[in-house]
């Protein structure tokens, strides 16, 4: 089946953040409004970012930055929530395969077989999963975007957007076919260039693999707050590529040799007792 | 010969030994859970991972109930470890020739520790120090450190496994399956080994012991 992906054109978003709210609407991911009467503090930190930060049970939210460029402000929008890599740190670190790539391309869960390790969390280039954990027991579930797959709100296998694709008022998010999304954001890409946009480009098309989630900007990723080149960490090639492994492989050829000195050495204990 | 016995562990040092081994194997069973991805569906809800935590706390804090009580005992078994010399070398030389064969010949009387249960020592103090350090980072610092060093917190933690887990099934073979360990079982069970046993197989240790008596 062809893959299918999100585009995001942040030339066209106007940050109205319709996809944050029906993305927590359609997930039922309620949260409280942060007011004092609610029991917890708002404050004012300079921004109409909202909330701010990803959480358990905010799996997209829109980025504002602001920069400042030949003498004028400019107010940048960007999705922030799962990339939906195709070589995905998560994937390649969850212990017991609850998080996997699904049939269409991008990275579904199994929440209720989660270990709540969180090393999908150290391991994603994104900073993406979040989860609960109670500090002392360990206790904890991950949670992320889950391209409208979650069990029971499957969107994508009734045929239906994502949530927040089908909320967008401006079209600056679309759902289809990674192939037809890539052409079509090389296109736009074309055409912010010939506007005078020189450094537009296409971010996701070929980092870690193709993201499922592909960004038209007009300027450097930098600038948007994502990692110019991502890149599956150090780490997680030296543990799951190297070290594990070569534990398999110590643990195994331990016990073959353990087995082996007990058949010498209980023959030749015998053949001594004769 | 007669068959009189020599006291090896004394019962402190066997309880000891029975509880932080205890712990081990359970952190070493709910951690391969999370190692081998076939047994993963185990750790499911973090269930393993809260008795991880339960046997981490009994791994620290026995050793360390234990040097407060006895220092002294410690220290002996950190400086019986630690000192090597020429005879510890013959050991390693002939080691494989009378671990396979039985063969006596090349082997050097040994003191109250031989070379291997020095290596096991070794092993056990270093890892057991570098799986506290990586384990107590990983357990606290989960959501204040930065993903990099959590990670390598992992492969360390990974390394540490690898290297003891494979040292414990040797441990435990020696201890309880190889032909020729005859008396290592009660020596950590009940507390004693048969003079013979003493006398063959920690030589220089017996002479030691034997001569005491003499004295006494
Ligand atoms: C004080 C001692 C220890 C502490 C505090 C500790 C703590 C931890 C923590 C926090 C984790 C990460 C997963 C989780 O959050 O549950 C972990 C994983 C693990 N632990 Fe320990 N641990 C200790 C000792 C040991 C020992 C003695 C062994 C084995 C003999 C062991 C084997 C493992 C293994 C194999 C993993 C999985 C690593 C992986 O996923 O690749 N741990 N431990
Ligand atoms: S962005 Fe992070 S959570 Fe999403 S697929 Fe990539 S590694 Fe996994």
């Amino acid at each position: 089946m062809a893959e299918k992906a999100i585009l995001y054109d942040a030339t066209k978003c106007t940050a109205c953040r319709g996809c944050q709210v029906a993305c927590k609407q359609w997930n039922e991911n309620d949260e409280v409004i942060p007011t004092e009467e609610n029991g917890v503090a708002s404050k004012n930190w300079g921004s109409y970012e909202n909330p701010p930060d990803l959480s358990p049970t905010t799996w997209l939210k829109m980025r504002f930055t602001e920069i400042e460029a030949g003498g004028k402000v400019r107010w940048l929008f960007t999705r922030q929530a799962c990339m939906h890599c195709t070589d995905a740190g998560c994937v390649r670190v969850c212990p017991n395969g609850s998080l996997y790539h699904h049939e269409l391309g991008f990275v579904a869960y199994n929440k209720d077989t989660c270990t709540g390790c969180g090393y999908c969390i150290d391991a994603c280039p994104f900073d993406v999963p979040r989860s609960t954990r109670n500090i002392i027991t360990g206790i904890a579930k991950m949670d992320k975007c889950t391209f409208c797959t979650t069990p029971g709100l499957d969107r994508i296998a009734e045929g239906w957007e994502p949530a927040c694709v089908k909320t967008c008022p401006t079209g600056a998010l679309k759902y289809g076919d990674r192939d037809d999304l890539v052409a079509e954001g090389k296109k736009r890409v074309q055409t912010l260039q010939t506007a005078g946009w020189t450094n537009a480009n296409l971010y996701g098309e070929n980092e870690l693999g193709g993201l499922h989630v592909l960004y038209v900007l007009d300027d450097s990723p930098a600038i948007y707050g994502l990692p110019v080149s991502p890149q599956i960490s150090a780490a997680t090639i030296a543990w799951k590529d190297a070290i594990q492994p070569v534990g398999w492989a110590v643990g195994g050829l331990t016990i073959v040799g353990l087995g082996m000195n007990w058949l010498v050495a209980r023959a030749n204990a015998k053949k001594e007792a004769k | 010969m007669t068959h009189h016995e020599v006291e090896k562990y004394r019962k402190p040092i066997r309880v000891l030994h029975w509880i932080h081994s205890g712990a081990f194997v359970l952190l070493f069973l709910t951690g391969l859970i999370l190692f081998i991805p076939g047994l993963g569906f185990l750790a499911e809800d973090s269930w393993t991972r809260v008795i991880h935590r339960v046997g981490a706390a009994i791994f620290v804090i026995i050793p360390i109930i234990y040097l407060v009580i006895n220092p002294r005992s410690v220290a002996r078994g950190l400086k019986l470890a630690f000192t090597w010399n020429s005879d510890d070398i013959g050991w390693l030389k002939a080691a494989p020739r009378y671990y396979f064969l039985g063969d006596e010949s090349g082997m050097p009387p040994q003191g109250e520790m031989n070379t291997g249960q020095k290596m096991w020592w070794f092993i056990v103090v270093v890892f057991g120090v570098l799986f506290v350090i990586t384990g107590v980072i990983m357990w606290f610092a989960k959501a204040s450190a930065p993903p990099a060093l959590l990670q390598w917190m992992v492969f360390i933690h990974d390394i540490s496994f690898i290297v003891s887990g494979a040292m414990l099934f040797v441990h435990i073979y020696l201890g309880v399956f190889h032909p020729l360990m005859t008396d290592a079982w009660s020596a950590i069970t009940g507390g004693k080994v048969s003079a013979e046993y003493a006398r063959k197989h920690h030589g220089k240790w017996y002479a030691e012991i034997s001569k005491g008596k003499e004295e006494a």
